[in-house]
């Protein structure tokens, strides 16, 4: 090639360009062609940047959440960490002292902090409401003379409304039940509870009728809430001050070194408050956030349909005032003109798309004052009871001092239902002690007056005669009274106010730990380093990443974005095939042409290249409409935002909705696609150019 | 004047199907430069196989073809496009013009593919051609604006651009009126005189051959009289 072919080329090219420009225009089949290349870069522009926006947001919720960039455990573990697994614990042998492998980890130049962990289980039950209010009466009745007498008298009639309630259940009962079905002693004792005669003679002997009603009414009411909780035990203070995804919504951060807990705020909702209320809140938000309707969505539907059949928990919190407060308040929002509560209730709750704003007001602002609307509330303490490792039933009493969300999981079930407590509390759930800790603990305890019952060393003291549970107790165990022992004499409130030194929360288990990096780019390295590390150091430590620790959670996000790559893959293919088809027919129609240019002195290299460039040149043109367009609907969408259907869009989502960000990645990619796609479809069709005749020129013209 | 074609005992079979067919059975021609010669012969006559051949389209099944001193069954068909494109010029029946280009495009062409000419150089030789054919207010047309005969004078003009040293024209008239086809033929015919030109074109026409001044007629594949035009009755 001599300098002047050289210095022809860039006219040559321009020449290629332009008769693939003019041809753009000559034939149907490149309008065909453009709008397939245009739909698959509009799809792929669309798609990717909705998944890389998804991937990075739920990324940084993972991460900045409660996984860190990393996480360690032990070695001897059977399994993997699996944090966002509600209903799979895994089997994670303790890391016997935390603080040893703290130090080591926290010399890695990109190590920013080193977070211990542990994640369990437990049922928490919480006291009904006739629990409740009875405890509320004895506490009057013992308080008295000071307690002012109509207070008595209020929660008095409260606990008889309870008592009616429940008669009234028992009725219906018996009206369907086959014979024997209903347990005469019941009957009897409700009967009892409810008579004129047993209120008359309250006064008199007090504490007596309490203790009936106690252990045999209050048994009747079959609400005790079981609420299964999951929980991360942590070192409160540097989690809080190290995962910026966590936020208090409710009371207070759990003061620094103290023992307690904070419950994810979805938990809280969802199983602590009154289901009437939860329920108008899951309607109201389904109506205002996600426009849909009651009329035509059959979950709104069944909920408005537990509301109506489920009124039961606010008939027992109320007393008979309130309960006539009430009724008025319900007949003026429904125009209703029943005198029965329960009826009225149901009424009210038979919300409509027309009426249900209006009734969700009415609720909020006139009958919840009226109401707990939680079972718990910020400031109360909890009693949580969990297997420990070696199998004993261990119970706590933590003080839940507020709730929490981690920003972008919210809403969801799949992971934002971990509650947080301070990583003593779950030593003493999780049973594990060192030996260096033992002796610490008991002086603590018998400071405290404090002593751990577990259900195995109960009964070996029970039997064995002098201790204080058999003091205490006669006969039979029973685990809702051995807790209740538990937790009088577990001097709480030392507890509670002590604060534990950093080195006091360090020095001990953890189950695993979160590591977050200063350059979340170098992860890998900094694993592999933290890896070498501890075989180094005999730390006994295993590393995984954020996704992997995250559990199946994780591995969502790379089945969606297989999804999404499959699908592209496929829309190309197809693709492919469909314009190697056309640009074979354009190329027939074009013999002519070709053969025209061979004879004048096209080589064979300048027709492949022209069949090319066309083909190239008309994805490109395409393409850019298509990534153009498509650029315009994600900043349409970055603005109006992807609504999440579901819990699982939710999370994937990291909230109530997606805002995707244009991905630079995307657009990029779909450059190359498109280059690869055009192609390599119009490889076929431009080595059959080639293959042209010059003689084809000279034919005649029909 | 230097011989320009020489074919010497030069045969072509076509297979169709099983059946052979003959085009060219032994046909000698010699062709000095600067010469205005007419191939003569009706349809099936082997007139276009024989101007393919000289065109370097197409190759011999036996004898020898040798285009300005170079022997076309030695070429490869990079050699033979490139002997097309610096040495033969291409005048079509139909016109052959790249519909997408325009008029200039289409004279500027194979220069495009010689690579050896600045801009400057190309669009004056392409304007001064376009000016002897009389299109020069056409540069910017596209062809299918133009008249059959116009058309015609854009593939002179694109056939002329390179200055080759042979003109095939293969029926250049044929898809024209008599009158447009006699204009053609007469600027072929200046183009010839002007820049010394050999124009080789075939035709079955009398009138057209009358043009020329030497006729060569082929029969059956055969070359069965070579004489100077006027020379026959």
């Amino acid at each position: 090639m001599t300098l002047q072919s050289l210095r022809a080329l860039p006219s040559e090219a321009a020449l290629l360009v332009r008769i693939s420009l003019r041809n753009l225009s000559g034939s149907f089949l490149n309008l065909i062609i453009g709008m397939i290349i245009f739909a698959g870069t509009l799809f792929f522009v669309v798609g990717g940047s909705i998944i890389n926006s998804m991937d990075t947001g739920m990324s940084q919720s993972i991460i900045g959440s409660v996984a860190g960039n990393m996480q360690v455990y032990s070695a001897s573990s059977e399994d993997s960490p699996a944090l966002f697994d509600n209903w799979n614990l895994p089997d994670l042998a303790a890391i016997p002292d935390f603080s040893k492998v703290r130090a080591p980890l926290m010399a890695n130049p990109n190590v920013r902090e080193v977070v211990p962990m542990g994640v369990g289980s437990a049922l928490v039950v919480c006291g009904n409401s006739a629990d409740t209010a009875l405890e509320r009466l004895r506490k009057a009745v013992e308080a008295r003379p000071r307690a002012p007498r109509g207070q008595i008298e209020s929660l008095k009639a409260h606990v008889r409304q309870i008592v009616n309630v429940i008669q009234t259940d028992y009725d219906s009962l018996s009206r369907v039940a086959v014979k024997n079905a209903v347990d005469k002693q019941s009957v009897q004792d409700l009967a009892r509870a409810s008579s004129d005669a047993f209120w008359n003679g309250f006064d008199a002997d007090p504490l007596g009728h309490l203790e009936f009603l106690e252990n045999k009414v209050a048994g009747l009411i079959p609400d005790a809430d079981q609420i299964y909780l999951h929980y991360a035990g942590t070192d409160l203070d540097t989690f809080g001050s190290t995962f910026d995804r966590m936020q208090v919504v409710d009371g207070q951060a759990v003061p620094k070194g103290r023992r307690g807990m904070l419950l994810s705020k979805f938990v809280y909702e969802s199983f602590f408050k009154l289901k009437s209320a939860y329920r108008l809140d899951e309607i109201h938000e389904a109506i205002t956030t996600q426009g849909k309707k009651i009329a035509s969505d059959p979950d709104l539907q069944e909920f408005v349909k537990q509301n109506r059949t489920e009124t039961r928990e606010i008939l027992l919190q109320l007393d008979p005032l309130s309960a006539a407060k009430c009724a008025d308040i319900v007949r003026a929002a429904t125009g209703s003109k029943e005198t029965a509560l329960p009826k009225l209730l149901e009424s009210f709750f038979d919300t409509t798309d027309a009426n249900f704003e209006d009734r969700y007001k009415v609720f909020y602002g006139q009958i919840a004052p009226m109401l707990e609307l939680y079972l718990l509330k910020p400031g109360d303490m909890l009693t949580i009871q969990a297997y420990s490792k070696s199998g004993f039933l261990a119970a706590i009493n933590v003080k839940v001092y507020g709730t929490f969300q981690f920003k972008g999981l919210e809403k969801s079930d799949l992971a934002g239902s971990l509650s947080l407590m301070d990583l003593m509390s779950f030593r003493d759930l999780y049973g594990y002690v060192t030996p260096e800790k033992v002796a610490e603990t008991k002086r603590l305890e018998a400071e405290a007056g404090a002593r751990q019952v577990s259900r195995a060393d109960a009964e070996s003291e029970l039997f064995g005669g002098d201790s204080l549970v058999g003091d205490a107790k006669e006969g039979n165990i029973n685990d809702k009274a051995e807790l209740g022992d538990v937790a009088q004499r577990v001097k709480s409130q030392d507890l509670v106010t002590r604060t534990y030194s950093p080195d006091e929360i360090n020095q001990g288990i953890a189950l695993e730990a979160a590591v977050l990096l200063k350059d979340p780019s170098k992860l890998k390295q900094t694993m592999a380093e933290i890896q070498a590390l501890s075989d180094a150091q005999k730390l006994n430590l295993k590393v995984v990443d954020w996704q992997k620790a995250a559990g199946n959670i994780g591995q969502f996000v790379f089945v969606a974005k297989a999804i999404l790559y499959f699908a592209t893959f496929i829309i190309f293919i197809v693709a492919l095939v469909i314009i190697n088809n056309a640009v074979v027919m354009a190329t027939l129609q074009r013999v002519r042409e070709i053969g025209t240019m061979r004879a004048i002195g096209a080589q064979k290299d300048f027709v492949l290249a022209m069949v090319l460039t066309e083909t190239v040149v008309l994805g490109l043109l395409f393409g850019s409409a298509g990534a153009a367009l498509g650029s315009a609907a994600v900043a349409w969408l970055h603005h109006a935002g992807i609504p999440a259907f579901n819990v699982f869009l939710y999370f994937f989502f990291s909230g109530p909705r997606l805002y995707p960000d244009l991905s630079t990645g995307s657009l990029i990619a779909a450059f190359f696609v498109v280059l690869f796609v055009t192609c390599a479809s119009a490889l076929y069709p431009a080595i059959m150019a080639t293959r042209v005749s010059p003689i084809q020129a000279m034919a005649s013209e029909d | 004047m230097p011989e320009i074609v020489s074919i010497v005992n030069v045969r072509k079979d076509y297979h169709l199907d099983k059946v052979i067919v003959q085009a060219l059975q032994g046909v000698d021609l010699s062709v000095d430069a600067g010469e205005f010669i007419s191939i003569a012969g009706p349809s099936g006559s082997g007139k276009t196989t024989l101007l393919n051949l000289i065109g370097c389209v197409d190759v011999a099944s036996s004898g020898t073809v040798r285009i300005a001193g170079h022997d076309t069954a030695s070429l490869s068909d990079r050699e033979l496009t490139r002997l097309r494109l610096n040495t033969l010029g291409f005048i079509f029946q139909s016109f052959n013009l790249v519909p997408v280009l325009s008029v200039f495009q289409n004279v500027e062409f194979p220069l495009l593919l010689q690579r050896r000419t600045t801009r400057g150089e190309r669009t004056r030789r392409v304007d001064e051609l376009l000016e002897k054919v009389g299109l020069d207010r056409h540069a910017l047309h596209r062809p299918s604006e133009l008249s059959g005969g116009q058309r015609q004078r854009v593939a002179i003009a694109r056939a002329l651009v390179t200055r080759p040293q042979i003109v095939l024209a293969d029926e250049p008239t044929a898809n024209l009126d008599s009158v447009t086809g006699d204009t053609i033929l007469a600027l072929m015919k200046q183009m010839n005189q002007a820049e010394k030109t050999t124009f080789i074109f075939s035709t079955h026409d009398a009138k057209v051959m009358s043009h020329a001044d030497k006729v060569v007629r082929i029969a059956d594949g055969r070359i069965v009289a070579a004489q100077a035009a006027g020379a026959h009755p």
